[in-house]
This record gives structure tokens, sequence and C-alpha cells, in this order.
């Protein structure tokens, strides 16, 4: 049966959200970035200079990642961040740097060359503090991936206006609460999204991640409703409604991973009146990546080809 | 460059074989009350390799009376250890005993070596001797002499399921009854990575450009690793899941495997859908294992 387009996820937004990540915003933004950028002389080829990255992000963690930049350019260049599945390692973005971006594929706290400080592991990270909002995992995870936005920021060969979010799975969901946190990022391409509809989608479907939040609740039953409360704070459906820029998201319709209802729930959400939505039939988790890596490209160019 | 197996490519992993063989497997066996469930129990298992080196593995055994086929989620290359791949369906753990297991160098069995990802694939990459894989391979190894000392194990369906190291497992494992692999980066690797920049594969070109002298040490070594030169040990029944036809490891780029593999073979071309090529997959295990009768345990979204 064909996934319910209109399908409504049950997370309410908070009263308080937009307080609680204000407040958590201002204490990012008292942490010195501090960052360094070192070239990897290994990893870089004629075409393509590699560079491992350093910053500070919430809580004083140091979170790493991979920039990628083409050896020669004018100008300057449009900026894209990466971010990345639940248990993918972070890939070296060589591959948009030749097509001309300056990109940081980054490394939250937890993922490898990032772990040495905080390290709840897999199967573990989607549970970690999850009864309380102040402790739960992805308060500080989501707070690494808008700091690489400061990085890009930060670098004088990336042309601030241009700049732009990635992202499929985990990744797709970063890139909802990025463009909705981040109002420098002026287009986001959003696949599969993971972290939107968690409550929904631990009954849509029993794989995992998501198998771990009823792992925990199995173990913890007194705890639905503290759980419940914590991840209306993450939800991505919750951002929807601050994300402002063009974007395009894409789901699989046989996606067994994250499922589509929810995928459905969070684009109808979604403020931006640039919007669109690709649903592939006849696909799962990889939600048409061979297909849709094409609209993608040309999306970015879009919005980021002129200076 | 040509590709050659070794001459002394049996020696090699005989001797292998036997500095594990002289290595107790030590197994500590521990719950895990909050992963296992009213059809399936979990167990963290803590294991010996050469070296010696501790790994670590996630057992999970169904509920009721065995014996059961098992399913072995090999060491992969990449950080994180998963109890069984992400996407699929929890309940299979109902009907089969899974053992997924942490090569050297993986998160839970990276102590004292934690691999970086990318740079696993070419640690100690000078001599077959002390490159990592030699280690990571005899990991696989022990990871299915683990899995024969259970008395829950059913030894006429023992399965393999990953990258390349379902094909290296049953090669040098003779209780391997079933594989299914998708090959990424050690069939003929470096003819292959001249047909790419991606990595995995491109671990092997960084590598190769830093150490332009020694191309001929790393395509030296790499053939003691080639699935190539272990195909011909393969007696399992086997599924190969290649890429679509213009990808780097195509049915035309495996078809080699298919001529030198002796067991019963068969090649898939990715129809490049997870959906699709994992229905496949779930199908022609359950089909080996329980007759075509038998319906797969297959995620909701693909019901």
């Amino acid at each position: 049966m064909a996934p319910d387009p209109n399908y409504t996820c049950r997370v309410e937004k908070p009263g308080d959200f937009d307080a609680f990540w204000e407040d958590v915003t201002k204490q990012l933004e008292k942490i010195d970035i501090d960052i360094s950028c070192v070239l990897d002389e290994f990893r870089s080829t004629e075409d393509i200079s590699v560079y491992e990255v350093f910053f500070n992000s919430l809580d004083n963690i140091r979170v790493s990642g991979w920039y990628a930049v083409p050896t020669e350019y004018t100008g300057r260049l449009p900026g894209l961040m990466l971010v990345p599945g639940y248990q993918s390692d972070p890939p070296i973005p060589k591959e948009w740097a030749k097509k001309g971006y300056a990109c940081l594929s980054v490394n939250p706290r937890g993922k490898v060359r990032s772990r040495s400080q905080f390290d709840p592991g897999y199967p573990g990270l989607l549970t970690y503090g999850i009864v309380d909002r102040n402790t739960y995992s992805y308060r500080g995870f989501y707070c690494d991936a808008w700091r690489g936005i400061d990085f890009l920021l930060d670098r004088d060969e990336v042309d601030s206006q241009r700049i732009a979010v990635t992202g499929s799975s985990q990744g797709g969901g970063l890139t909802i609460t990025t463009a909705a946190m981040r109002k420098e990022v002026k287009a986001a391409a959003a696949g599969a999204p993971y972290l939107c509809g968690y409550m929904d989608a631990i009954e849509l479907t029993h794989t995992y991640p998501y198998e771990e939040i009823n792992d925990y609740l199995r173990h913890n039953p007194g705890s639905r409703k503290a759980v419940e409360n914590t991840l209306s704070y993450f939800d991505g459906i919750s951002f929807a409604d601050k994300i402002k820029c063009p974007i395009i998201v894409n789901i699989g319709l046989q996606d067994n991973v994250c499922p589509p209802e929810t995928g459905y729930a969070l684009f109808n959400q979604i403020a931006s009146k640039n919007k669109k939505l690709y649903e592939y039939d006849g696909h799962g988790h990889e939600a048409g990546r061979y297909i849709h890596s094409r609209i993608v490209d040309e999306f970015l160019e879009e919005h980021l080809g002129q200076e | 460059m040509s590709k050659t197996r070794p001459s002394d490519f049996g020696s090699f992993w005989y001797s292998v074989g036997k500095e594990l063989a002289e290595v107790p497997i030590a197994p500590e066996v521990e719950s895990i009350p909050m992963r296992s469930t009213d059809f399936a129990d979990l167990y963290g298992v803590r294991l010996s390799s050469i070296g010696p080196y501790r790994l670590f593995g996630y057992l999970s055994i169904p509920k009721g009376d065995g014996p059961f086929p098992v399913i072995y989620y090999v060491p992969k290359n990449a950080s994180v250890l998963e109890i069984i791949p992400q996407g699929t369906s929890n309940q299979i753990r109902s009907r089969y005993i899974t053992f997924s297991l942490a090569c050297r160098g993986m998160r839970n069995s990276d102590s004292p070596y934690a691999a970086m990802y990318p740079g696993q694939l070419t640690d100690g990459l000078e001599s077959p001797e002390t490159y990592v894989y030699r280690g990571i391979v005899a990991d696989t190894i022990r990871g299915a002499d683990y899995i024969m000392t259970r008395s829950e194990v059913d030894k006429n369906k023992v399965g393999a399921w990953g990258n390349d190291n379902a094909i290296l497992a049953a090669a040098l494992h003779d209780s391997i009854t079933h594989v299914v692999s998708t090959p990424a980066y050690l069939f003929d690797p470096i003819e292959s990575l001249t047909r790419t920049d991606s990595y995995p594969l491109a671990e092997f070109g960084d590598y190769i450009r830093s150490n332009r002298s020694n191309a001929d040490t790393v395509q030296t070594v790499l053939e003691y690793f080639n699935l190539r030169w272990h195909a011909q040990s393969i007696t399992a029944s086997t599924l190969i899941m290649a890429d679509y036809k213009d990808g780097i490891y195509s049915p035309e780029t495996l078809s080699d495997l298919d001529e030198l593999i002796p067991g019963e073979m068969t090649l898939h071309e990715s129809e490049r859908s997870s959906f699709k090529d994992g229905l496949f997959a779930e199908n022609w295990i359950t089909s080996e294992m329980f007759g075509k009768e038998v319906s797969p345990i297959v995620p909701e979204h693909w019901r």
C-alpha cells in the first residue's frame, strides 16, 4: 500500500521551543570556535586540496571535519556543507570540490575522529540522555553541524552569500535543522530525512536505528512521556516552519529506515515557498539517489552558481 | 600491471591459519537485556584473534528450540559495528542466529588499534606480513570459529553476509555454507582503482600517490587479498551483488568470479534501488536455507 502523502505525525512543537534553542545557540556563540585547518597532502591531488579540520562546539567538544576545495578557481567559491548519515563515516568530499564547491564534510561528536570527548556508541547515540532535553545527545550534535556553517563563513575563499547544505538520512535530518537555524544557508537538499517524526517512525518501522528507541522504551517503560517530551524539541518537523530558503526533499516510497510517511509529514510543514518534493516509487532508503543526484546538482547550480 | 597469484599464496594463508589455531578463542559472553526482545536474546561477545587481539561482536539467538540457521555479518570497512545491518527487519532475529563482528580497528574492537576511515585499508601496506588486513582476515575467520562452537547453530546453514570479507570467510573457513557478498575493494584492487577516485578504493590511490616508489610492492601485497585468488576455494552457495552495469564492480567485471567459484553462484546486477536489491538478497537467502515456499522476513515498507 502506498504511503499517505497527507500523513501527519503526532509531534507537537513545544511552546518554549524557540526559547530553548535560543538559549542553546547563545551557549554555543560564547565558545571560541578555534578553527584548525591543516592541508592533508596524503589525501590531496593535483585537482583537489584536502584539509583536516577541527573546531570547538557546544560544551567545548572538539569536532572534526574534512574540507575539500579545487586547487584552481577564480573569484570566490560557493560553500557547501555535507552532513553525514547515522552510522556511516563522514566522507572526504572530493567529488563536490571537483564540481567547484568549497565543501566541508562535518563529523559531529561521537563519529570517527570526533569521539575522544563524547562517545555514546552505536547503537546508543539515538537514546543517549533522552529523558532530558538538556542532556540529549542531539543537543550538541545539532550544534556541531550548525558550527560547520561558521567554519565556511570563516574561509576567505568562500562566498558567504552562496552557502548550501545537503545530506541524506541523518544528513537529511541535519540539513533540515541547519537550514532552519542558520539564515546564511541559501539552499538545502535533504534526502530521506531521519530525525523527523521519531515517535511515529518507531511504530511505522522496526529496523535500526529507530529501533533503538523501542529498545529503550521496552527497557524503561516509565520513561515514555519524558522521551516524547525531549524528542519534540529535536524533531525535524518542529524545525520545519523556520525553513525559508529554497529546499528540495527526496524520499523513497519503500524506505525501510526512514518511513516515507514521516518524509511527507515533514515536507508539508516546511515553511519555504520555494520547496519541492521528489518521491521515488520502487526505491528504499537510498531514495532514488542515482536519479536524484543530477537534480541536486542542478538545484545547487541554480541557487549558488552565480557569484 | 599484471595480476599474478603470489607463488607463496597457499603457504601465506596456511601460516595465518596456523597462527590463529594457536590462539584460544577464549570467549566471554555477556547478556544485553536492553536489546533482547520476546523473540531473541542479545549478547555481547569478546573473543581473541591473532596478536593476540581482543575482538567484540553482537550475538543474537532466537528464543525457542534450535538448532537455528546463522547469518554471520562479517567485519566491514567502516568504524561502526551494527547488531544487524541498518534497515534489516529486527524480526529476522526470530529466525536466524545473527553474529556481527568488529574486526580490529573498528569501534568496540579499537584497543589498542583504532583505525581511521579512510585509513584502515593502507595501514601496514609495506608487506603482506605487516599489512593490517592480514589480521582483519584472521579476525573474520575467528568469528566463524566462534559460531561453530555454539550448540544452537544449525551447522548446515551458516551464511556469511557483507562486503569482500564474506568471500574471504567462505574461502578460508569450510563451515560457511552460504555467501551474500557485495565486493567493494578487493577484487583486482589496483586495476579497479584506475576506474574511480571514490573511497574506499581511493585509499590505495592516495597511498600509491604518496609512495610512488612502492607501487609494485602495493600491488604485490594486495594480490594476497585479491578475491580473484580466493574464489577457487569457495564451495558455499554464493550470491554476488554486483554494481549497476556502469559501476566499478559491474557484472561484467565480476564475471570472472562466476567462472572461478566452483560452488553454485548467482551474480545479481544492481537495480540501483536498495529496496529491489535488498529484497532480492533476502529472497535468495530464505530460499536457499528454507526453500521457495517460505517467505523472507522483510521490513514493513518492503511488504
